[in-house]
């Protein structure tokens, strides 16, 4: 075990703590939104579905952010090898994002008396706009707490000359979070315009800013976990980072289709966009191959389990289920219904949410001097949240595509009595893979937090065999793994394009619905069965050489 | 951990080749951007469209103060728990909107839609004063009146003053004359014909069928059918409670307070001058505008059986 060398490290607790609680609440209102698609009435007039909604994206967000300032300031020391610069600041920014945070969850309930707070054309208080429904209040402070960050960062870090790649990732990472933010700070007229410029927020800090400090993160996580050379992590990081600027920046145009922005988008679009999964694929292969590069096992399972289901789950949901609806021909169907959930709950909770929970259980037990800890409640939440998620995903996206055959092929547009009585099945089907991940939400976020604090309760070693589905996973293997999940994700693609075949637009629904309940099916328990596999064959290898693994990585980090 | 002083990282050239390269990109994207906004594309800006004299930039303001597209959704994007809003003004009309929005819990029927049309402001936008003209120019109108007319939403009922039905009338009118590439795509099927879809509406018309055969018997039964068939229970419930306007239970006989300071007591008289009048008093705490007037809608029999109908709610729920 690696001790904290220094004690600037401790900030992150705070951090790590306040994303926890924040999932939590996310869960408990994302939970909310599923009972009010099944009985719309749910708490109308009292709190309306678009504030429960807000609240849901905005503390997804938020918490994500926690997670994020929580990992940076965990490996900024050890990037810099020296303490964070101005720690009076990454504690005002603790609590300038808890006022954030509380002052945005009470704004956005007056979306149901219409009140903006407009003030000089700015709306002060919220502004109704999904992902950015924060007011300019809150806006301005998250600004400064952005720029906070960075200040920490830029000063903390060696100079520039002395960077390798993990250093140029978060440091450009993080300036770019700041400047990013700034396109979403004006109230804009025209509909093309403002979401030109939404998505500048959405997609760039999705595709361009978060993503490069998750590649950044999980190399140097890597580094830790699995005493990986940092030249060659900082080589995946590197080409990582490059085919992440390469593709997402005009890639960016898929969301430019049918905005009201000329046609000519839906080439660059289609065309960059399909090229996203690159990097993924890349992230993919090289956490496979640093995992595998030395035999020794693991000595936090549960952490290196939530970084697995974050690279698998950004590959799956970002990658794959993204290049579905990323051609203009997909996407003219898929856009604006639920297919595209299925594709957005697994790529932000499976990339950056997981990456959060895993860097707090890498963290949390070293800020707390705990060396063996019960490692069962981590586990069993991992496996709780990755199929409640899947679950979720499979859901909304055979809820999706009925949706898509009602509304779009058929035009019945009566929410309430044609589209939503259609897809009660799917409806159903949330809340119960909901609960599931509800369930595993709480044991980690109860695990997390009294970890260490509680009575220690004694490890027990369960041999796993080392042969079969506990053998090692072999590249091949692992290849195999990857083809079928990107043969899965063919099929769902062919089936948003079979929307476009006459036999179809007849009112057919026989090729769609087909396509949809082979591929999704298919590829979600490709992957569940995927990470089980990594997972078995990683639990399987011998425990003896654990110590010596860490006091490897004490030495590699000491290089 | 990082490259020592002087000695050249491994990704250096690397790095500047493909900083070279993103800015290549961000050259293609930065000329696409301009190209998308010129002028000469002709995309219509909300600045130049406005609706029976309300602008719709302002609309777009309420748009955005209520969050309606965190249930709906516009261009596509928003929350797929309601219709898309972007084609809506165009395949509806303005009398329709007008009707629906004051009073979103309730589809407008028919009576209600016509109202609207003897505005003349409302009328010149729509292109006709006749609810039959207006039905046939617009058949997403007519499709919502004839199947779900009279029965209650899934959208609860927003405080939207006049002025703010109108400003967001206006904003839909721009988006629906957007040009969005041809998004939402066009069904090819004929929906409603397919038997597919047809089991659920067939099976409502039954139950409004069912309603419609039993001959009215009183006078307050007559005047129910008629609340129920002109549209004002999609504003008044039959309890105590506030919708849009007064709930009806018990509001007979009682003393209504008016925004003036004066005061009256609710009898057939006060009533009826409210149904046909409703400007005449506003009551205190409603604001006017907000309940269109019935006369010429309904002759002074149907008013009187309406009045005959809210004095049997005297005691509440009847």
């Amino acid at each position: 075990m690696i001790r904290i060398e220094y004690q600037t490290q401790r900030l992150s607790l705070r951090f790590f703590l306040l994303m926890l609680v924040l999932f939590l609440f996310q869960t408990a209102f994302g939970l909310l939104l599923t009972g009010q698609h099944i009985d719309p009435t749910l708490l109308a007039g009292t709190l309306n579905f678009n504030v429960v909604r807000a609240e849901h994206t905005n503390l997804g967000i938020l918490w994500v952010l926690s997670g994020f300032i929580g990992a940076i300031l965990f490996v900024g020391p050890l990037l810099s090898k020296r303490e964070l610069a101005a720690p009076g600041l990454i504690r005002l920014l603790f609590y300038a994002l808890l006022a954030v945070v509380l002052w945005n969850v009470a704004t956005q309930v007056l979306a149901e008396q219409g009140i903006a707070g407009w003030w000089l054309g700015q709306p002060l208080l919220q502004e109704g706009l999904e992902y950015l429904e924060a007011g300019r209040i809150v806006d301005v402070v998250i600004l400064v707490g952005f720029a906070i960050l960075c200040h920490v960062v830029w000063r903390s870090f060696p100079p520039i000359s002395q960077w390798n790649e993990i250093h140029w990732g978060l440091g450009i990472g993080v300036l770019a979070l700041t400047l990013v933010w700034i396109f979403g700070m004006f109230f804009v007229e025209r509909i093309d315009l403002q979401e030109y410029f939404r998505w500048y927020v959405v997609h760039y800090w999705v595709e361009g800013v978060w993503e490069v400090i998750h590649i950044s993160l999980v190399g140097f996580l890597l580094v830790l976990m699995f005493r990986a050379d940092v030249k060659s992590v900082g080589f995946a990081v590197f080409w990582g980072i490059s085919l992440v600027w390469l593709s997402g920046l005009l890639g960016n145009a898929h969301h430019y289709f049918w905005v009201g922005t000329p046609e000519f988008w839906q080439f660059w679009g289609s065309l960059f966009s399909a090229l996203e999964p690159l990097p993924l694929i890349f992230c993919f292969w090289h956490l496979y191959l640093d995992a595998h590069q030395d035999g020794a096992p693991l000595a936090n399972m549960p952490a290196f389990a939530f970084l697995l289901g974050s690279v698998v789950l950004e590959q799956v949901g970002a990658g794959i289920l993204g290049f579905t609806m990323t051609f203009a021909l997909t996407n003219v169907w898929s856009h604006g219904t639920w297919v595209t959930l299925s594709h957005a709950h697994l790529a932000l909770f499976g990339t950056f949410g997981m990456l959060g929970i895993a860097t707090a259980y890498y963290a949390i037990p070293l800020m707390r001097g705990v060396g063996q800890f019960d490692q069962r409640p981590g586990r069993l939440a991992f496996w709780l949240v990755f199929t409640g998620m899947l679950g979720l995903c499979f859901a909304f996206a055979i809820g999706g595509t009925v949706q898509v055959y009602v509304y779009r092929t058929l035009g019945l547009d009566w929410f309430g009595g044609e589209v939503a009585p259609a897809m009660l099945f799917a409806k159903l089907l949330v809340p119960v893979f909901g609960l599931v991940f509800t369930i595993g939400a709480g044991l980690l976020v109860y695990d997390l937090l009294t970890l260490g604090l509680r009575a220690p309760a004694p490890a027990v070693a369960r041999p796993v065999a080392a042969t079969g589905w506990g053998g090692r996973l072999s590249g091949w293997e692992t290849g195999l793994w990857l083809l079928a999940m990107w043969v899965f994700g063919a099929v769902i693609t062919l089936g948003l394009l079979s929307f476009n075949l006459r036999t179809v637009q007849d009112g057919s629904m026989l090729f769609p619905y087909l396509m949809a309940g082979i591929g999704y099916p298919g590829l979600l328990l490709t992957t569940l069965l995927f990470v089980a596999r990594f997972l078995r064959s990683l639990a399987a290898r011998d425990p003896v050489a654990a110590a010596d693994q860490a006091v490897g990585v004490a030495a590699s980090l000491a290089r | 951990m990082s490259c020592a002083a002087g000695e050249p990282c491994e990704e250096g050239g690397r790095r500047r080749r493909a900083l070279a390269v993103l800015g290549l990109m961000g050259a293609i994207f930065i000329v696409l951007s301009l190209a998308s906004f010129l002028g000469s594309r002709g995309q219509v800006v909300p600045a130049s469209v406005s609706y029976a004299g309300f602008d719709a930039v302002q609309g777009k303001r309420v748009f955005q103060a209520y969050n309606c597209m965190g249930c709906h959704t516009i261009v596509g994007n928003g929350a797929y728990f309601a219709p898309d809003l972007t084609k809506l003004y165009g395949r509806v009309g303005p009398a329709w909107l007008e009707a629906f929005l004051p009073s979103a819990g309730s589809w407008p029927t028919s009576t209600a839609v016509a109202l609207q049309l003897r505005d003349a402001a409302t009328a010149g936008e729509a292109g006709t004063a006749s609810i039959d003209t207006y039905l046939k120019k617009y058949p997403a109108a007519a499709e919502r009146v004839e199947r779900r007319g009279g029965h209650t939403t899934l959208m609860p009922n927003l405080p939207l003053s006049r002025n703010e039905v109108r400003e967001l009338i206006a904003f839909l009118k721009y988006s629906s004359t957007m040009n969005t590439e041809g998004w939402p795509p066009t069904p090819r099927a004929a929906g409603l014909a397919l038997a597919k879809a047809a089991t659920l509406p067939a099976a409502q018309a039954a139950t409004v069928a069912a309603a419609t055969t039993t001959a009215p018997a009183s006078a307050a039964q007559r005047g129910a059918d008629l609340a129920q068939s002109t549209g004002c229970m999609a504003c008044h419930s039959k309890g105590g409670e506030r919708l849009v306007g007064p709930g009806w239970g018990g509001l007979y006989g009682s003393d209504v307070a008016f925004a003036d300071g004066s005061s009256a007591r609710a009898d057939d008289a006060y009533l009826t001058q409210s149904i046909v009048d409703p400007d005449a008093r506003v009551v205190k705490d409603y604001v006017p505008h907000v309940m269109p007037a019935y006369a010429g809608v309904l002759d002074t029999a149907q008013v009187a059986d309406i009045v005959a109908y809210i004095r049997s709610l005297q005691g509440g729920q009847p």
